[in-house]
């Protein structure tokens, strides 16, 4: 095929040069990143493929399906539906905070029960969120993005269904939420002047934000991480547990299916937030390296996507879903090895947890199809309709 | 595609702005991965020492394994408390699906655990989650066997076999040798108040402690090492699986052998049926003890498990006192067998054995009449008779001419008031009159003053005068053997190593010839027709013969000298028997002290018993029965002494008869 074909009007909207469009490498990357993650649910379940494994590799097939479909969806759809996806999953998080509409669990009120499903409205707004940041930063001209009274704008859709997120309380996702949604900004070209000023601002506000805004058991979280060995029986104990497994591992491990620390049960929520800490026990230093190259390509096969775009829109949207992927990695990375408190995110496709995946695939799925449309250029008004 | 509203300028500024902001996203992710991989390279190659060692901490956990607790044997290697498999049905809360319902299943199997359903749960939920607790002991073999056969059908329910304390001779040897029992929080206390380290076996469930006797004076040697197994475990504690080339087997407790015999003290509590006393009988040349029994008794093995209350009370309530140990805690009045001593310290203080006194039976003394057992009197008699016929006036009045301060020096070099090393605790010392012990005992000056009034008494082992029966006993074996300051000894030897024997001390300071005519006349208590004990002493062993004398302790106050004959009298209130004796007479070798508590009187309750256990000894000796061959004599069957039916000897002081009851004790 070439490139003088692609160029023929039209010829570009067929399903099957589409397909092609498709980059398999980032897909294959992902692949990778769940089958390592199905061999770890295998082994920390003792050598069985129930009850994670299997059901991991399924959801998985079924993500990936997802993905490809998503990406082949014309890139205009997506920014038609960026606002009122955004709109509907703002006031989904607005309907949990209304008494007996919300389901509790575990002290938080995250889950709106629908009768037959629950749904977690706030992993929905984790990609409503960079979609609606990169359709507005479309619409915006540069100078808006960069120093501006508009700003207020972007923050507002940023900061609403984060506070809400903390409200509920998940302290992760809220965090998550702002951080994707400052680096969407960030992207869009926000002033240096800016950056600087919010950076030393939050320096100075985080500590009395950890005295005085959070629950108690947040701010039983944020400071054991800082002398996990001061409590080792209480909130300390995921962190040690975790560090015992991942510093007994070693250059190359205990061998797989032999990590002690989470074949016995030492090593909490080992198959979903703590995973990591099993890869760094039983393929060590090597293991946990490799697996961390792996998730580095999948970051810059992404943003090398984002780059290429020739709408501002995809270029956006496509550095959004990087940021919230890589923001997932170094968090849960940073909490296994105790460097952040523990918040409950998980290693986005290695660990087990049917949520994250969708919300990462379909993220995915958007980026695929910020590729696939790559020489797409995008009118800066309203989208398809 | 493209329309008119896009001014170039700005396409062209955003996308090289995002280009740079594309590099400088890519490259805080690159810092946010180094960062992270430098951090992995910190744990997993610089600190991996440390979690590794903390890793196999998380991992192994030590396991104590008890050690099987040693044997206690008597002098033939016959086992006196040992260990028997014991089959149990233990329940593990964190298997079960649900307590309630497992409980309710178990008692289905064994309908006895429903009764004790409420204990079981507190006991159950007390304990960490995945230890096993013990719901049933003790199973039958047809139970274990049942539960075995179910315990796959319910979760958390095991059957085990483990070792527990038994007693195969049941009562006979428990105050002695004692019983173990669980380690209740005080015996804790107490090893922390001594100030040694609890030995963390302790802690284990089912272990096991002596409470008394033997088991509790040598429990450290008894309990042995225990072994120490490096097993896996996971997170809750639960064992995962076992480290076989790491740890050491138990060593198990020494063997503690003792001087008792079996079969003498098999024989003891036999002829005391449901009476209430003591026996105890030692070898004079080593000062082994062979008989140490004190009846009734109790079931040693009940106290194992954990005894119940119903049980405890029973025995507790029990006027007979079978929990208490007549032979070492019990002190009485030591009655008429206190004359040898008495009749000692005439001698030894000068007096004539061939002095003679009146006796009219009767003798004032003050405003006082004291009254002698014999209301028509004895007449005239020296020491010898006033022994053999246990005349109360003679002592009287010897014992109003010695004072009380030497009768209590010479009791004292036999024995009396002495507590002795024999490896157990519990023994009462008693009380031994004289002036310096009134001045001890009494705060108020005039009561400190020793009364002449109190000597009579005294001179016929009344008063305030109490011995235990292992008193008695030793006094009996330092008169037999006659040169040596005996001392008894329980512990024969402890893990194969022998104790020092009882005769490794210096001799009596006290003339020969002087304890010859005592011993002289005790011979005569058991031989002559005059004697005591003449009719109830004789053994039947041809020319092996006893010599003895009888007691019969007061143990109240008598209101009226007419009639000193209690066996009238509801049990509590009759008077103490005791017969004391060694055998063969002339060749002294074992001696024996019996004590019938309340028994009425010393020849009719104590001689007879004291004969049956005495010939049981002999009979277990090879050189005794060498010499009743020798002279070709046969061994007679020994008078009828519990033919009587059920309860043994209760009926024995009628056997004795009129004879026996016109000698005055």
């Amino acid at each position: 095929m070439t490139s003088s074909a692609l160029t023929r009007p039209g010829q570009r909207e067929r399903l099957p040069v589409k397909f092609s469009e498709i980059d398999w490498r980032l897909a294959g990357l992902t692949c990778v990143i769940a089958g390592v993650g199905a061999m770890m649910l295998y082994s920390v379940a003792g050598g069985n493929w129930e009850p994670w494994a299997a059901k991991h590799l399924l959801r998985f097939g079924a993500c990936l399906l997802v993905m490809l479909s998503l990406a082949l969806v014309d890139i205009r759809v997506w920014m038609t539906v960026a606002y009122p996806v955004y709109g509907v999953a703002l006031l989904l998080l607005m309907a949990i905070e209304i008494p007996g509409v919300g389901y509790t669990a575990l002290g938080a009120t995250r889950w709106l029960n629908l009768g037959f499903t629950r749904i977690q409205p706030s992993e929905i707004m984790k990609l409503a969120l960079v979609l609606a940041l990169a359709r507005y930063y479309h619409g915006a001209s540069a100078r808006d993005a960069r120093f501006s009274w508009k700003l207020i704008i972007p923050l507002a859709m940023i900061g609403m269904p984060t506070l809400l997120v903390a409200h509920q309380p998940d302290l992760g996702t809220a965090m998550l939420l702002a951080l994707t949604g400052l680096a969407v900004m960030f992207m869009a070209g926000l002033s240096w002047r800016i950056i600087l000023t919010g950076l030393t601002a939050a320096a100075v506000a985080i500590p009395p934000f950890v005295m005085f805004v959070l629950h108690d058991y947040q701010r039983q979280r944020v400071l054991t991480f800082l002398e996990p060995e001061k409590d080792p029986s209480g909130s300390g104990y995921h962190i040690m547990q975790s560090l015992i497994a991942m510093g007994s591992g070693g250059l190359l491990g205990k061998g797989y299916g032999l990590g002690t620390q989470s074949q016995l049960n030492f090593l909490p929520e080992k198959q979903t937030d703590f995973i990591f800490a099993t890869v760094a026990e039983e393929f060590g230093f090597i293991g946990c390296v490799t697996v961390l190259i792996v998730f580095g390509l999948i970051i810059a096969t992404c943003l090398r996507i984002a780059s290429l775009s020739h709408s501002h829109f995809g270029r956006l949207a496509a550095a959004g879903v990087t940021a919230t992927f890589a923001l997932y990695v170094l968090i849960n990375g940073a909490m296994v090895m105790g460097l952040a408190p523990v918040v409950g995110v998980p290693m986005p496709l290695l660990s087990y947890g049917g949520t994250v995946m969708i919300t990462v695939m379909i993220g995915f799925g958007l980026v695929q199809s910020v590729r696939v449309h790559r020489y797409m250029e995008l009118p800066k008004g309203r989208g398809l309709f | 595609m493209s329309g008119p509203s896009i001014f170039f300028e700005d396409v062209n500024e955003r996308q090289g702005g995002f280009l740079r902001r594309t590099f400088l996203l890519g490259g805080f992710a690159g810092i946010g991965l180094t960062a992270l991989t430098a951090r992995l390279a910190y744990l997993q190659t610089l600190q991996t020492s440390r979690y590794r060692s903390m890793s196999a901490e998380n991992q192994f956990n030590l396991r104590l394994i008890p050690p099987p607790r040693g044997l206690i044997k008597d002098r033939n290697g016959v086992v006196l408390a040992g260990n028997r498999p014991s089959f149990r049905l233990l329940v593990i809360r964190d298997e079960t699906k649900d307590l309630d319902t497992t409980l309710d299943e178990v008692a289905q199997l064994l309908p006895a655990t429903a009764a004790r359903r409420r204990t079981l749960l507190r006991e159950i939920n007390q304990s960490p989650r995945f230890v096993p607790v013990a719901v049933a002991t003790d199973l039958t073999w047809e139970e274990f066997a049942r539960v075995n056969l179910h315990a796959p059908q319910l979760p958390g329910v095991m059957a085990d076999v483990n070792e527990a304390r038994f007693y195969p001779f049941g009562g006979a040897f428990a105050h002695v040798v004692g019983y173990v029992g669980k380690v209740t929080d005080r015996d804790v206390e107490k090893v922390k108040k001594s100030g040694k380290d609890v030995d963390p076996i302790l802690m284990h469930p089912g272990f096991r402690i002596g409470k008394q006797g033997v088991e509790s004076a040598l429990d450290e040697e008894l309990r042995g090492t225990p072994g120490v197994q490096r097993v896996e475990v996971d997170a809750t504690g639960r064992q995962v699986g076992e480290d076989r080339d790491n740890g050491e087997p138990p060593q198990p407790g020494a063997e503690v052998v003792l001087t008792l015999d079996a079969d003498i003290q098999m024989r003891a509590l036999e002829v005391f049926g449901e009476e209430s006393g003591a026996a105890v009988v030692m070898d004079i040349h080593n000062g082994d003890l062979l008989c140490l029994a004190s009846s009734p008794s109790f079931d040693p093995n009940a106290f194992v498990g954990g005894i119940g209350s119903k049980l405890y009370r029973a025995y507790s309530e029990y006027d007979h006192k079978p929990l208490l140990d007549k032979a070492l805690t019990g002190t009485y009045p030591a009655g008429s067998t206190f004359k040898t001593m008495v009749a000692l310290a005439a001698l030894e203080s000068g007096i004539s054995p061939h002095k003679t006194r009146s006796c009219g039976g009767a003798w004032r003394f003050g405003n006082h009449v004291f009254h002698c057992d014999k209301a028509s009197g004895h007449g005239t008699v020296d020491m010898h008779k006033a022994i053999v016929t246990s005349c109360d006036v003679y002592f009287y009045q010897t014992a109003l001419e010695m004072g009380p301060d030497i009768i209590a020096a010479t009791a004292r070099k036999f024995g009396i008031n002495q507590i002795f090393d024999i490896g157990i605790g519990n023994q009462k010392k008693g009380v031994l009159p004289d002036r310096a012990w009134k001045k001890r005992a009494f705060r108020r000056p005039e009561d400190q003053i020793w009364y002449p009034g109190e000597t009579p008494s005294f001179g016929i082992g009344q008063g305030a005068l109490a011995v235990n029966p292992l008193q008695l006993c030793v006094m009996t074996a330092r008169l037999a053997n006659g040169r040596k300051a005996l001392n008894p000894r329980l512990i024969k030897s402890i893990g194969g190593k022998e104790r020092p024997a009882g005769s490794a001390v210096p001799d009596l300071p006290i003339s020969a010839d002087h304890i010859d005519i005592i011993r002289s006349a005790m011979a005569d208590v058991a031989n002559d027709v005059s004697g005591t004990a003449y009719r109830a002493a004789q053994l039947g062993l041809g020319p092996i013969k006893m010599a003895g004398k009888t007691g019969t302790a007061q143990a109240h106050s008598i209101t009226s000298g007419a009639s000193r004959a209690t066996l009238h009298l509801e049990w509590e209130r009759r008077d103490h028997a005791w017969f004391i004796a060694f055998a063969p007479y002339d060749a002294p070798r074992y001696a024996i002290t019996v004590l019938v508590e309340h028994g009425g009187w010393g020849a009719g309750a104590a001689a007879p018993r004291a004969r049956e256990i005495m010939r049981t000894t002999l009979l277990k000796d090879p050189a005794i029965i060498r010499r009743i061959q020798a002279t070709g004599a046969t061994v007679e069957a020994p008078p009828p002494i519990d033919d009587s039916e059920g309860s043994g000897l209760p009926e024995a002081p009628t056997l004795v008869g009129a004879q026996g009851r016109t000698a005055a004790e």
